[in-house]
């Protein structure tokens, strides 16, 4: 599997044409791989009549049989044995069923030089230590959620003094302490490192709400950070502008705009998107992306809103070198930006079926994943 | 947030209202009896602050989006005349009344403590205005849904007509509280459970001995297809499928033909295929939703591959839709959102086909030639079906209809003998 080292370790991270050549060949040992390894793909590829030699150009990525996150969630698909895994992990289960996906060695090997070189690039990496502020799950041995793992560790893009967690397990299950954190960060204005906050955009402006309410101002130390990870979760409903966010973190925090970092990214999809100065999601070069038809899942030209499909081949834990989100979303040309990047940005529209699915036929719930709730 | 004698407590007094409720309840049942007038005419009142938007706010601020058109679309259930009508249907003679030993009275259960459902905005409201028509009192456990929504409505109608406070309680018990349900089970002379097996088989043991259970628990339902079917009954099959998408305890989970023959199977999947497609083109759905419906399509067909296609199924994929044909003859839940099951059931097998899942049984949607619909009825009812309705109309609510083959008055009240003393 170097050719997939040999794609992650790609020296431009934004150079798509470039590194057309690296993804096809990794796309295709991936692929390979994940046939001779895993039944349930062998299976795909037989029936969908898909064979790895057929990724031939760049436009061929769109044949590769798609899975739908809800696959990952009804079933565990593995590629290796659990003893051969770094870890398995689980997705934040939004709607209270979980992907369990694992992760190889070789995908973090892959990984650190593509989260180092994005780091690098979007200046979130800095020598200096900081003060961190989770607006997310403290990790704990009985959580599996990748979301907890992954803000841990976006807390080593410095040197990490303290953290503070805004989610704490109590009694098996996570509470929320905001009031905590808010303490927290008084605390952490005083310092004289900076302080770096991660965690869902949801909690970050709950959070500022609450604290404009109590009437605080603080200026936290020069060099601080906010990054966001993690996309709204169940207040999806509530979610806000991006100005209206950025407006309240400066008179609440005195983080300026340009210090707001966004990710995107999944526990199938473990590929990091960080958003442009002009707060875009362009597509690294460790990834390509389809926007599928909502009727048909055909592709659709830039431009055209529909499915979001994350193609990329850097597990070999578990088959999602093809993964179809619930997202729905657009790719626009790159130069559009103006940010001085020329690949598309993906643009996030929102989910599919954004409605709570309830039901009460029998068994349905089990079958939707939703758990039993009563 | 709690509801008690008509006010909103917070959830930390919980342990002190518990405490404190047998003492409550044993002096709100030493009370004048509740009359269904009062209940009625304050339920009226609140339908119409619903009607003119005095609602609205509690709404937009507790509910989740969507609430307010399933709200108006059982609305009607709350004006008088329906009320009055479900009362004289569900409790009318012949139990009340005179009687060759004395006379018979229908009296409330006492207390009824429910366990409502999360799936649809106003459910825990229904299912204690049910108890309240029947006079009895309402201890109502919240779903995690209802985020204080119930707690506001109750305060209103109480305020409106505070007779029926002392006949209401509501608690926001997360359902791992198995401490304070128990608690609430043991005090209550009924359990009214809505809900699928967990939270069936959760308040069967933690309900006392003693206690009547009142379960409303998830059902299953089918469509029944005899002889050359109309177009116009197919249409209105698809629509069903594709508006409910599966998801009601009245959708339908797979078309069975009367048949034993395969071909005619997959004859009828090809000629209904573009059916179901057409109601689903013409469904006009927002984007999310009509990549919600291709994505679980996609589902469909990857567990195909994964799980039948040895077992000789036949897939059918359409534009948001599918149809798979099934060889064996069991009732059984279907992919959902648009994607259906097809199997063939001859009727002489109909009764053994659906046995299995006799107590679960609900609607069969029934299309036949007219004069074989009275014998095909008959077949369904023996079966355990307790519904029988034209396809397009198997998730339409109607007046005076029972609720799982009952009738839910009934089961809330207790019938009482007066003997003659002479």
């Amino acid at each position: 599997m170097f050719s997939r080292q040999a794609l992650f370790w790609f020296s431009f991270p934004y150079d798509l044409p470039g590194s057309d050549a690296r993804f096809l060949r990794a796309a295709r040992d991936n692929c390979a791989y994940h046939i001779r390894r895993c039944p349930e793909y062998r299976a795909i590829c037989r029936e969908e009549g898909f064979a790895p030699g057929q990724l031939r150009t760049i436009e061929d990525l769109s044949r590769l049989p798609v899975l739908p996150t809800l696959f990952f969630k009804r079933r565990a698909v593995f590629s290796m044995p659990s003893w051969r895994m770094a870890m398995e992990v689980t997705s934040s289960g939004t709607s209270g069923s979980f992907s369990r996906i694992g992760f190889d060695w070789g995908s973090i090997l892959a990984g650190i030089p593509m989260v180092l070189r994005l780091g690098f690039y979007h200046r979130l990496i800095s020598c200096k230590p900081a003060n961190c502020v989770v607006l997310g799950y403290k990790p704990h041995r009985s959580s599996r959620a990748g979301v907890a793992r992954t803000m841990f560790a976006l807390t080593f893009l410095s040197p990490p003094l303290r953290r503070a967690y805004a989610l704490k397990m109590e009694q098996g299950r996570y509470v929320p302490d905001l009031d905590g954190a808010v303490r927290a960060l008084e605390r952490f204005a005083r310092s004289p490192f900076p302080t770096r906050i991660i965690g869902f955009p949801s909690y970050l402006w709950f959070g500022l709400k609450r604290m404009e309410e109590l009437g605080m101002s603080l200026s936290l130390p020069p060099g601080s950070h906010i990054v966001l990870a993690g996309g709204w979760k169940q207040h999806h409903s509530r979610q806000v502008e991006r100005p209206v966010l950025y407006g309240l973190a400066r008179r609440v925090l005195g983080v300026e705009e340009d210090r707001i970092h966004e990710l995107f990214g999944a526990v199938e999809h473990p590929v990091f998107f960080n958003a442009c100065k002009n707060h875009r999601f362009h597509i690294p070069a460790y990834a390509r992306v389809l926007i599928r038809d909502v009727r048909t899942l055909d592709p659709v030209p830039l431009g055209q809103p529909g499915l979001v499909n994350l193609i990329s081949p850097l597990m070999t834990a578990t088959p999602t070198l093809s993964v179809m989100t619930d997202d729905l979303g657009v790719l626009e040309p790159g130069e559009a930006c103006g940010c001085g990047l020329s690949s598309p940005t993906l643009t996030l529209l929102g989910r599919a079926g954004l409605r709570d699915i309830t039901t009460c036929a029998a068994g349905a719930a089990q079958a939707l994943g939703k758990g039993e709730a009563f | 947030m709690i509801f008690a004698r008509g006010a909103l407590l917070p959830d930390a007094r919980l342990p002190l209202v518990l405490d404190g409720l047998e003492e409550e309840l044993a002096g709100s049942l030493s009370l004048p009896p509740l009359v269904p007038e009062t209940v009625v005419s304050a339920l009226d009142a609140l339908g119409r602050e619903l009607d003119g938007g005095g609602l609205d706010g509690l709404i937009a601020q507790y509910a989740p989006p969507g609430a307010r058109e399933e709200l108006a679309q059982v609305r009607w259930m709350l004006r008088p005349e329906q009320l009055e009508y479900k009362l004289r249907t569900e409790l009318g003679p012949p139990e009340a009344g005179d009687a060759p030993f004395g006379r018979r009275e229908l009296r409330p259960l006492g207390v009824l403590l429910h366990v409502a459902p999360g799936n649809m905005a106003g459910l825990p409201l229904f299912t204690a205005a049910e108890g309240l028509l029947t006079g009895n009192i309402n201890l109502i456990k919240l779903p995690r849904e209802d985020r204080g929504l119930t707690p506001a409505v109750l305060a209103r109608l109480t305020q409106a007509q505070p007779a029926l406070a002392p006949f209401l309680w509501a608690f926001d018990l997360p359902s791992s509280d198995a401490a304070s349900l128990k608690r609430l089970a043991a005090l209550a002379d009924g359990v009214v459970t809505w809900g699928g097996d967990g939270a069936v088989e959760a308040m069967r043991r933690l309900a006392p001995p003693g206690c009547r259970l009142i379960e409303w628990g998830h059902r299953i339902s089918f469509a029944y297809l005899s002889g050359p079917p109309d177009r116009a009954g197919l249409e209105g099959l698809a629509d069903h499928i594709v508006r409910t998408g599966g998801l009601l305890c009245s959708s339908c989970q797979v078309i069975f033909l009367d048949s034993s023959d395969p071909e005619e199977g997959e004859a009828f999947c090809r000629a209904f295929l573009p059916v179901l497609e057409g109601a689903r083109a013409g469904q006009a759905l927002p984007l999310g939703q009509a990549a919600q419906a291709a994505l679980y399509a996609r589902e469909a067909r990857l567990e195909h591959m994964l799980d039948r296609g040895g077992r000789g199924d036949v897939f059918y994929p359409g534009r948001g839709c599918s149809l798979t044909l099934r060889r064996d003859q069991s009732l059984e839940l279907s992919p959902l959102n648009g994607n259906v099951l097809v199997k063939c059931l001859p009727r002489r097998n109909l009764t053994a086909a659906l046995r299995p899942q006799r107590g679960r049984l609900q609607t069969a949607g029934l299309l036949c030639p007219p004069r074989e619909r009275e014998e095909l009825t008959d077949l369904l009812l023996q079966a355990g079906v307790s519904r029988v309705t034209a396809p397009a109309l198997m998730s339409r609510s109607f007046p005076g209809e029972a609720h799982d083959g009952a009738y839910p008055l009934r089961r809330y009240t207790r019938v009482c003998d007066i003997v003659n003393s002479k």
